[in-house]
């Protein structure tokens, strides 16, 4: 078990390497870099001080020796400093000579996209798992037509209309919700309780709309796991065996159809660090998604290169963690791999 | 039945816990409920929070380094340059006095007010605007501004209260150039490296207000400057919230938790107004930017080498067409490179006339006789085809199919291509490798366009990318950067616009209108805007206390 660990940790490095190569060269693809940005496109900025920019980010200098010398900081975990917000660290925070502690971008955006991706995570799962019972256990009648017709429309509905109205019905025509942002205005002076609640109420949208996508396909997968489980014959065993149907289905049928899940969920590691550029902006979040929206728009380099290789480096893990996950959970499965 | 009962309840019970939970709209809500009479006027009066929103977050504080317009306009409130642009934009002292130029025209010697103070209390004097200028001036300050700082060949101090630049040459947008850098205390940078210092998170400055909190992703606020060197402002604080999105940022203005943004055309003449109570508490102002839209040719290609093509094209756009449609109505037409209604701008030009006839003659004295199938010009057996290459820009791309079918009418093929900005930029302007494009210039106040126009600014990266090369134009340029005399400088730029506007390199399509709203509390705002804006006397807007959002926990 440990060796099987230990050998998939090792192969991760090569592949990392390899991964962030790629992005590197893709993202040097576009045309453009930090001093095409539309603030310097001012006539009173000139084209020898660009170029001096340039050379202090060595962006004069070919793709492979920017790509060594960005490898040669990482070895060290040292992810640089941003281009556009002005030597701010990519990554977490430093502190200069007079003890002013300067924090990370991605350890400014991380928290609160983190947070969202979670409560929405956890909305979809909470919701998805009935619906998709539900649906499975009244195939082709009525309920399951009704679930599958919503969670298609909320699928199929553009995210930022429908946050759009939401955020004028709650917000502008009652005033249930508030609209935008993460705090309120006075948020330091209110109780704990105040605090929270303010929290809570600016993250009921947010987290609503980016849930809404997700359950769509959850909640299919979960009520197509059932029915062929469903099928089988342990299932027609329980129920020859005189046991009740809401045995069959929730501890026999569920806990099998559950088990795709478990890949699903390692698969979303990654995912729950990346925000959503379009959720994000509509609502004010300074999250992961806008700051990699603004760093791609604006060529910030290291930034880019940051979230790129925190993310795959989380995909890798995630696949990793779903495997033994799996493992844990399917004795068939855990036979054949250790 | 069941869904709109359960739906019923569901708001009461929301209704119960927000009124429970009050705390949380605390300063959402206008006093006395419907009942204000915003129109009503009162005397002017100290305090208040003015909170406005802004789609982008500074980067820093230090404008010099930041480089972006959030920074700027927070930074505005912050830090003083030596001189600014009153009302009718011409120039005056700020943290100088009174300034002098002597009588070779190369050396400018500022006299600053007495008792001048950081916002920490210790004395501004002219060694923070030696200080700055040499930061601005170092080679190793990250920023694109440095170049006009750079001709000044010395800099010296001969008191605590006199600051004296000499250039090699006379410089005549130097005034101009000191109105836009703000003074930075040394005695808080030196010795820093200013690339990287927390001095940007935490700036010290002279002017009105001060940094009083700044959260990331959230907002900036500032307060009262006790130590401000322009006197108090009226209001207490002022915070800006960063709403990326401009429709979350309108729903904020409908719900009342902004004071102020920016509308697009659409809202400021069809929404507003069409409200009655938005009308009852939104006051909207209109004021020209410093800027114009155009269409530009690449003069190295063929045919746009050729006077009749471009200007047939000129003829053939119609330009109130333009502003009818893509900014309805809110936009003026344009025939010098300046801000319509400033001195810079001749008065005795105006734009082409939509005249398709004269373009189609025009297209056939170029050699463009004859007529495909579809109806195209042909020369030579090949129709005029090109590309507009436009960026991500609603009103640039409305502008672009507006131009596409006027083109079509008297027989050019144009396609349109949008493209996000750092890719056009990289890709097609600093190669050279474009026919047409749709882009705005952003200018200073400054009549100099030395660095668009000249023949000289053509290298890869530079701003004369279309290519334009007039020996006249060259000598005027040249002769307005060396005078500094107002009048004078005026005729020389007044005949360069008119060669411009002959020569149309560019068809001017449009200067839009800047579109404020305003929260009816906010008073003291001159309607309508001077040539300056409505922001040039921010200071003296007030907003009477029965008027003042409850602000519970102070």
């Amino acid at each position: 078990m440990i060796r099987y660990l230990l050998k998939r940790l090792f192969w991760m490095v090569p592949l990392l390497v390899g991964i962030s190569l790629i992005s590197f060269l893709i993202m040097h693809l576009a045309p453009g870099d930090i001093t095409n940005s539309e603030a310097s496109f001012n006539p009173k900025a000139s084209e020898e001080s660009r170029q001096k920019l340039r050379e202090l980010y060595n962006l004069d200098k070919p793709i492979i020796v920017q790509y060594g010398l960005w490898l040669k900081r990482m070895v060290k975990l040292d992810f640089g400093t941003s281009f556009a917000s002005h030597q701010k660290p990519v990554f977490w925070q430093t502190k200069d000579a007079e003890g002013n502690v300067i924090k990370g971008m991605i350890q400014e955006a991380l928290p609160i996209t983190l947070l969202i991706n979670v409560l929405s995570l956890g909305l979809i799962i909470f919701a998805a798992v009935p619906l998709g019972v539900v649906s499975a256990i009244t195939q082709n009648r009525p309920p399951d037509r009704a679930i599958t017709l919503f969670v298609f429309i909320g699928f199929a509905i553009p995210g930022f209309w429908l946050a759009l109205m939401l955020m004028y019905w709650t917000g502008v025509v009652h005033d249930w919700l508030p609209i935008s942002g993460i705090h309120s205005l006075n948020h330091d002076k209110m109780s704990a309780w105040g605090q929270l609640w303010d929290t809570l109420t600016h993250l009921a949208l947010p987290v609503f709309i980016s849930g809404l996508s997700g359950l769509a396909g959850i909640s299919l997968f979960i009520r197509n796991g059932m029915l062929d489980v469903l099928h089988q014959d342990y299932i027609t065993t329980a129920r020859a065996k005189g046991l009740s149907e809401n045995t069959v289905v929730y501890r026999h049928a569920l806990r099998n159809a559950m088990l795709p899940l478990i890949t699903i969920l390692g698969l979303a590691i990654p995912g729950l660090i990346g925000g959503s550029v379009i959720a994000e902006s509509i609502f004010a979040i300074p999250g992961m998604g806008k700051l990699f929206y603004d760093a791609v728009l604006m060529r910030d380099f290291p930034v880019i290169m940051g979230i790129l290789t925190i993310g795959s480096a989380l995909t890798l893990l995630g696949n990793l963690i779903a495997d033994i996950a799996y493992a844990w959970a399917d004795p068939r499965v855990r036979r054949g791999v250790m | 039945m069941e869904r709109p009962l359960l739906l019923k309840y569901l708001s009461l019970r929301m209704g119960t816990l927000l009124s429970l939970g009050l705390l949380l709209t605390a300063c959402s809500k206008e006093p006395g409920g419907n009942a204000a009479d915003f129109d009503q006027s009162y005397p002017p009066s100290s305090g208040g929070t003015l909170i406005d929103a802004t789609a982008g977050e500074p980067s820093g504080l230090i404008p010099m380094i930041a480089g972006e317009a959030a920074a700027s306009a927070v930074a505005s409130n912050i830090f003083n340059s030596l001189l600014k642009y009153d009302k009718n934009l011409e120039l005056q002292g700020e943290l100088a006095q009174s300034w002098s130029v002597s009588p070779d025209q190369k050396t400018i010697t500022f006299k600053l007010k007495p008792g001048l103070k950081w916002a920490d209390g210790k004395p501004l004097t002219s060694a923070d605007v030696l200080f700055t200028w040499k930061l601005v001036t170092d080679d190793n300050t990250r920023t694109p501004y440095g170049s006009d700082y750079k001709l000044v060949i010395r800099a010296e101090t001969p008191d605590v209260a006199t600051f004296r630049v000499s250039y090699a040459n006379p410089y005549a947008p130097a005034l101009d150039s000191w109105a836009g850098l703000q003074i930075l205390p040394e005695h808080l940078l030196k010795g820093q490296d200013i690339n990287t210092t927390s001095f940007r998170f935490k700036p010290v400055g002279s002017h009105y207000y001060k940094l009083e909190e700044w959260k990331p992703g959230e907002r900036i606020s500032l307060v009262r400057n006790p130590n401000s060197t322009q006197g108090p402002p009226r209001i207490d604080r002022l915070v800006s919230r960063f709403i990326p999105d401009p429709a979350a940022q309108f729903l904020e203005l409908l719900a009342d938790n902004i004071d102020s943004m920016t509308l697009n055309p659409i809202q400021y003449s069809r929404i507003v107004p069409s409200r009655e109570d938005l009308q009852k508490k939104l006051a909207l102002y209109k004021e020209l930017g410093n800027n114009y839209t155009y269409l530009g040719f690449n003069l190295k290609h063929k045919p746009f080498d050729d006077i009749r093509v471009r200007q047939a094209i000129n003829y053939a756009i119609d330009k109130q067409e333009l502003i009818d449609g893509v900014l309805l109505g809110l936009g003026e037409p344009v025939s010098s490179p300046y801000k319509p209604g400033t001195r810079w701008t001749n008065p005795d030009l105006s734009p082409y006339p939509y005249d398709p006839n004269k373009a189609i003659a025009l297209m056939k004295e170029a050699g463009y006789t004859g007529r495909d199938k579809e109806g195209y010009l042909l020369r030579n057996g090949k129709r005029l085809s090109f590309d507009i290459l436009t960026n991500q820009n609603k009103q640039r791309e409305m502008s672009a199919v507006l131009v596409q079918r006027r083109l079509k009418e008297i027989g050019i093929d144009a396609n349109i291509r949008v493209m996000e900005w750092a890719s056009f930029i990289g890709r097609f302007i600093k190669t050279g490798d474009f026919d047409v494009v749709l882009l705005g210039w952003g200018l200073s106040l400054d009549p100099d366009q030395y660095s668009i126009w000249h023949s000289s600014q053509q290298a890869p990266g530079q701003f004369n990318f279309i290519g334009y090369n007039n020996p006249r134009v060259d000598k005027l340029l040249e002769q307005g950067r060396l005078e500094l005399n107002p009048d004078k400088r005026m005729k020389i730029y007044h005949e360069f616009a008119s060669i411009l506007l002959a020569d149309s390199p560019i068809v001017y399509l449009y200067a839009g209108y800047g579109l404020p709203a305003i929260h009816k509390r906010v008073k003291g705002i001159d309607n309508p805007a001077p040539p300056a804006g409505i922001g040039y006397n921010s200071y003296d807007w007030y907003i009477p206390p029965p008027l003042r959002r409850n602000e519970i926990s102070q």
